[in-house]
């Protein structure tokens, strides 16, 4: 088992024929992941990598099955590609695109809650079951960070995603499901809406969150640590302790304004809520180790 | 992007929301139409994106023609850079609201939040007293609805005459937040007059940058920007951020080059620039090493981890910058993520040692930065 995707999702990609469309869906396939369409208007009749391309979602859907939306797709046409996967039926969605008009989040937030459905992203680089499946673009040919194991992994950030799963791996351990929640101020999914996955997933043993300044997504985990929604040990790294008030540090959402979304109140939350907060990346795989009980 | 005063109140008053009579003055030999239009007395407020402007002596009251030429002449003093104030007229004033449109990021929606004691001190009264901020989502594919603007009415206390006025602001504000993208639209304070009338004594609005292309009104400008650096830098798409140390950052990645920035302070450094050439920027090294070398720099640390921004590109780009842009402080390079052999290859044939751990290159830049090392 795994959160969000494993090797038996059923996944069609929407912008396929694209640079980085092209490119990743090969390396998805490659990782093992059950591509079964791609989608661009006008290519109908094409294959990626053996990828057969349909016009719409709905034409592809009348040949094949989809359980997933990858959307490779420009940030000012996510939100309609997003309607046309959801009007498709298909509940989980991942979107990389990073510059998502404001409102049109809000939109695309609500659309997916009224219809139960998991949007992840944006500004992200998906979701990846290491060993099993992809969406998005990972390094998952660098074993010392993306080593199969049985730690999940959340994260507001791609770089930094590198730099502290491989402390994770460091560490002694791997991972079993990394979901990029991205960068924006309003991700489409957050951190403590897929704690309930992570809880349910008997092979993940801990979470690791990787968090930064602005916002309350950090606070919401804490919470849904108190409320014994999520139980498993929990670490957590989260940039920008010392960044100054006021200022956007290069995410939409990473600002600290008016005393909240500061890091020392988050790991304030986090740690009264029993989770244990590293000051530095290369004390996450130490944390973890202490939070697992190992020597 | 932040607009100024100014900005936010012609938007207010494109959607009918009452503001003083005022002027906009550029240049010290206008104020004679600056009092034709406001009257004595008048307040002049600076025209500059810091909060905090009351406290900082930016807003000042003038009586007579002299008082108004005085403010004029010390706040147009060139050591303050401020380009424009805003002259306009005193309003007499019965009390004070708070009034302002976001989003919600949790549950999806726009949330009014309004307080029937507007003024400096609403973040303070907002800490301490909670319970006095009162709140109305509304759903953004539905739009602003009667009753919403009713409850908010009511819980303000708004009734009578001014009740109807009130309404018009409300919606008013709804209709320019949702027309303009923003992030925040906010009235504080929304003054009512002995007159009985509403009138926005301030005006703070906030576009969403990620809307700015539709947007053609509002483009980005110097006057936006506290630094020519900055300003260059957004025009260029390279996000960076100015301070004042001595340690350059060429990084990639916003929550890695967070992270360094925060490695940096905790190890005793100072960052002279926050500066990430990572995602669409990751073949602009040359750019990228430019503008990091107008600051006055003792080393520059280069930290990466990238997936689709390549390694090798990075450590190609970086040393053909170092080539042609000879920059006379040391290097610390740690380039990693994907292709990263060839890049440790070619920093090394570059003469550059390149290094694997980010701590270690924070502490070897701080040293470097300190005189400890070389």
């Amino acid at each position: 088992m795994s959160v969000f995707i494993d090797k038996t999702t059923l996944v069609e990609v929407q912008g396929v024929t694209g640079k980085e469309g092209s490119f990743w869906t090969k390396h998805m396939v490659d990782l093992g992941t059950k591509v079964t369409f791609g989608v661009t208007p006008g290519k109908e009749g094409q294959s990626v990598e053996g990828v057969p391309v349909y016009h719409t979602v709905a034409r592809g859907l009348r040949e094949h099955k989809a359980d997933a939306a990858m959307l490779f797709v420009p940030p000012r046409f996510t939100k309609d590609a997003v309607y046309e996967a959801l009007d498709g039926g298909i509940r989980k969605i991942v979107t990389i695109a990073d510059g998502i008009p404001l409102h049109e989040m809000i939109q695309i937030r609500q659309a997916a809650k009224s219809c139960g459905a998991m949007v992840i992203g944006g500004n992200t680089s998906g979701v990846i079951s290491p060993g099993q499946a992809m969406m998005g673009f990972f390094p998952y040919w660098i074993e010392r960070v993306y080593k199969p194991g049985r730690i999940g992994v959340m994260t507001r950030s791609g770089s930094l995603t590198n730099e502290v799963t491989a402390e994770v791996v460091k560490g002694g351990f791997g991972v079993s499901s990394l979901i990029g929640i991205g960068g924006d101020s309003v991700p489409l999914t957050r951190f403590a809406e897929m704690l309930p996955a992570f809880q349910a997933d008997p092979d993940t043993d801990a979470v690791v969150i990787i968090g930064e300044l602005g916002g309350s997504m950090e606070e919401e985990v804490a919470e849904a640590m108190e409320a014994k929604i999520f139980t498993k040990p929990l670490v957590a790294f989260i940039g920008g302790r010392t960044a100054p008030e006021g200022k956007r540090m290069g995410h939409a959402g990473a600002i600290a304004t008016g005393g909240t979304g500061t890091v020392a109140g988050k790991h304030k939350a986090l740690t009264r809520a029993g989770a244990l907060v590293a000051s530095k990346p290369s004390l996450v795989g130490p944390l973890l180790r202490e939070a697992l009980h190992i020597k | 992007m932040k607009l100024f005063e100014f900005q936010a109140k012609e938007l207010f008053q494109a959607v009918g929301i009452p503001t003083p009579k005022g002027y906009v003055l550029e240049s010290a030999d206008d104020i004679g139409t600056a009092i034709e239009k406001t009257g004595l007395p008048c307040i002049v407020k600076a025209q500059v994106l810091t909060g905090g402007r009351g406290k900082a002596g930016l807003i000042r009251k003038a009586d007579t023609r002299a008082q108004l030429e005085s403010h004029v002449q010390d706040l147009f003093d060139p050591t303050r850079k401020i380009k424009r104030l805003l002259i306009e007229e005193a309003i007499d004033i019965d009390r004070e609201i708070y009034l302002s449109l976001t989003v919600d990021p949790v549950k999806a929606k726009l949330i009014f939040l309004a307080c029937a004691e507007g003024g400096v001190d609403i973040e303070e009264l907002a800490a301490k007293h909670p319970e006095k901020i009162i709140t109305r989502s509304v759903d953004i594919d539905q739009g602003l609805m009667d009753y919403q603007i009713t409850n908010l009415l009511f819980d303000l206390g708004i009734v009578g005459d001014i009740a109807k006025q009130a309404r018009s602001v409300i919606s008013g504000l709804y209709k320019t937040f949702r027309a303009h993208d923003a992030e925040l639209a906010e009235i504080n304070p929304l003054f009512i007059t002995k007159q009985g009338a509403l009138v926005a004594g301030d005006g703070k609005f906030i576009i969403d940058d990620n809307s700015l292309m539709r947007q053609p009104k509002f483009q980005l400008a110097r006057e936006y920007f506290d630094s020519c650096i900055e300003f260059e830098a957004a025009t260029e798409g390279i996000p960076y951020l100015q301070f004042d140390g001595d340690i350059g950052l060429l990084c990639a990645g916003a929550g890695l080059t967070t992270t360094v920035y925060d490695l940096i302070n905790d190890a005793g450094g100072k960052v002279a620039n926050y500066l990430e050439f990572g995602g669409a920027n990751y073949k602009r090294a040359m750019k990228a090493m430019e503008l990091c070398l107008k600051n006055n720099l003792k080393v520059i640390l280069v930290v990466t981890f990238g997936t689709i921004a390549r390694a090798d590109v990075m450590a190609q780009g970086l040393v053909e910058a170092i080539q042609a842009l000879k920059p006379t402080v040391p290097i610390v390079p740690c380039i990693r993520g994907t292709n990263e052999e060839e890049a440790t290859r070619i920093l090394k044939e570059a003469g550059l040692e390149p290094l694997f751990d980010t701590e270690e290159a924070v502490l070897k830049a701080v040293a470097i930065a300190a005189g400890r090392s070389k």
